[in-house]
């Protein structure tokens, strides 16, 4: 039996290896197409505000397997929300892409003409203008819902050890701290990533963002058509 | 509120200071240049494979759950591993069962298996077994899904002073 300690290091070390391991090809794609989108804006404070809400959401997710003593259960309830982030996610990128190339007026995708206090239009509109670096908050945690392996194996290690641990209270406690530990591991190689993917110093050099936007609007045709198979 | 605008502020500073720093830092985002297109390109490059319902690591598939046992000789012993319910899903609760024959751990020493993908690294995902009778053992375990569409893992049991071999097996999301 290994100590609370040891099993928190542990996760640790997961988060860690599996950020440089899988993460990287995965969920790359978003960070960078973060960091594109925020053009000659620094890119650390809206980073660490994503992926504290990914933790965080990861943290809420450890806490509900271990009370639920079962991975599986909460997986089946939670899979149509994943799929609709998955198809979120993409239709984000895509338009982050079109929005900086500047090719389709985000008042004509939303119709805010007709509509321009439409619930839709506003919080893309914020989204994507990203004039508000707190906005990568809610982003972080609604992203932190992705279908991912190597955090549904986390979340079925964290809800064992929920179970194996005497008292509800303590067991949500632990798979809560579990999948923080997790998530925090997997902070360092995406935030790498999307720090050289930083395109601050390039403002002048349009071509680039428009390689960049063509690259954005693909890669969330993946996302939409992955979600759409899942 | 103007706080986070400050400390963002700060850090804009904070990183044009390191871009006066020199000429490795300069070339070191000349570097950057093509970075983010290589990611975005190999995501994309990667992406019709994943999708596809076919794999590259289907031609390493061994064994076949979804019908029954499979066998495999260690070392002088046989090990055969059944998995259940069939046909083996992704996401449910699962029974794995290793049978041995011939040599068998010391000690008392118990089997174990590690889940995983071939080729991805997917997290530790352990199942350790505990005795069913004579040479047998089972433990619960889940093989989750992976949303790339990818359908090959593989069941790595481990049998103490003996060895370890891989099933490599087909996995219906």
């Amino acid at each position: 039996m290994l100590s609370t300690k040891t099993i928190f290091l542990l996760y640790l070390s997961t988060g860690f290896t599996i950020g440089f391991g899988h993460c990287i090809g995965m969920c790359g794609p978003i960070v960078v197409s973060f960091s594109l989108n925020l053009k000659d804006k620094s890119i650390l404070v809206p980073q660490l505000l994503y992926h504290l809400g990914r933790i965080i959401t990861y943290a809420i997710l450890g806490g509900v397997v271990a009370a639920a003593g079962s991975f599986t259960i909460v997986a089946a309830n939670i899979e149509s929300i994943q799929k609709g982030v998955m198809i979120f996610t993409g239709v984000l990128i895509m338009l982050m892409g079109l929005a900086m190339a500047g090719w389709v007026p985000l008042g004509n995708v939303f119709g805010d003409h007709s509509h321009p206090g439409g619930v839709i239009s506003k919080g893309f509109g914020k989204l994507l203008k990203a004039k508000s670096t707190l906005v990568y908050l809610p982003l972080g945690l609604l992203l932190g819902l992705l279908p991912c392996g190597p955090v549904y194996t986390a979340l079925l290690g964290a809800a064992r050890t929920g179970m194996e641990i005497n008292t509800i209270y303590h067991g949500i406690l632990a798979g809560m701290g579990l999948m923080a530990a997790f998530g925090l591991g997997t902070v360092p190689a995406l935030f790498l990533v999307a720090k050289l993917a930083g395109l601050g110093w390039l403002k002048s050099r349009a071509i680039i963002y428009k390689v960049g936007a063509v690259l954005m609007i693909l890669v969330g045709f993946v996302f939409v058509i992955k979600a759409v198979r899942f | 509120m103007l706080k986070i605008r400050g400390s963002y502020c700060s850090s804009r500073g904070f990183f044009k200071r390191e871009k006066e720093g020199g000429t490795a830092a300069v070339k070191m985002k000349r570097l950057m240049i093509p970075f983010s297109a290589v990611i975005l390109t190999a995501f994309l490059l990667a992406a019709p494979g994943r999708i596809a319902a076919g794999d590259k690591y289907q031609e390493m598939i061994n064994c076949d759950l979804h019908q029954g046992a499979c066998t495999q000789n260690l070392a002088g012993s046989t090990i055969t591993l059944t998995v259940t319910p069939r046909p083996v899903k992704a996401m449910q609760d699962l029974l794995f069962q290793v049978t041995l024959a011939g040599k068998l751990p010391s000690n008392n020493k118990l089997p174990y298996i590690d889940l995983g993908m071939p080729g991805m690294n997917m997290g530790p995902n352990h199942v350790q077994l505990k005795p069913a009778g004579k040479a047998a053992y089972e433990g619960r375990g889940v093989i989750v899904r992976c949303p790339s569409g990818r359908r090959t893992w593989q069941a790595t049991v481990t049998i103490p002073d003996v060895g370890q071999t891989k099933f490599i097996f087909d996995v219906i999301y």
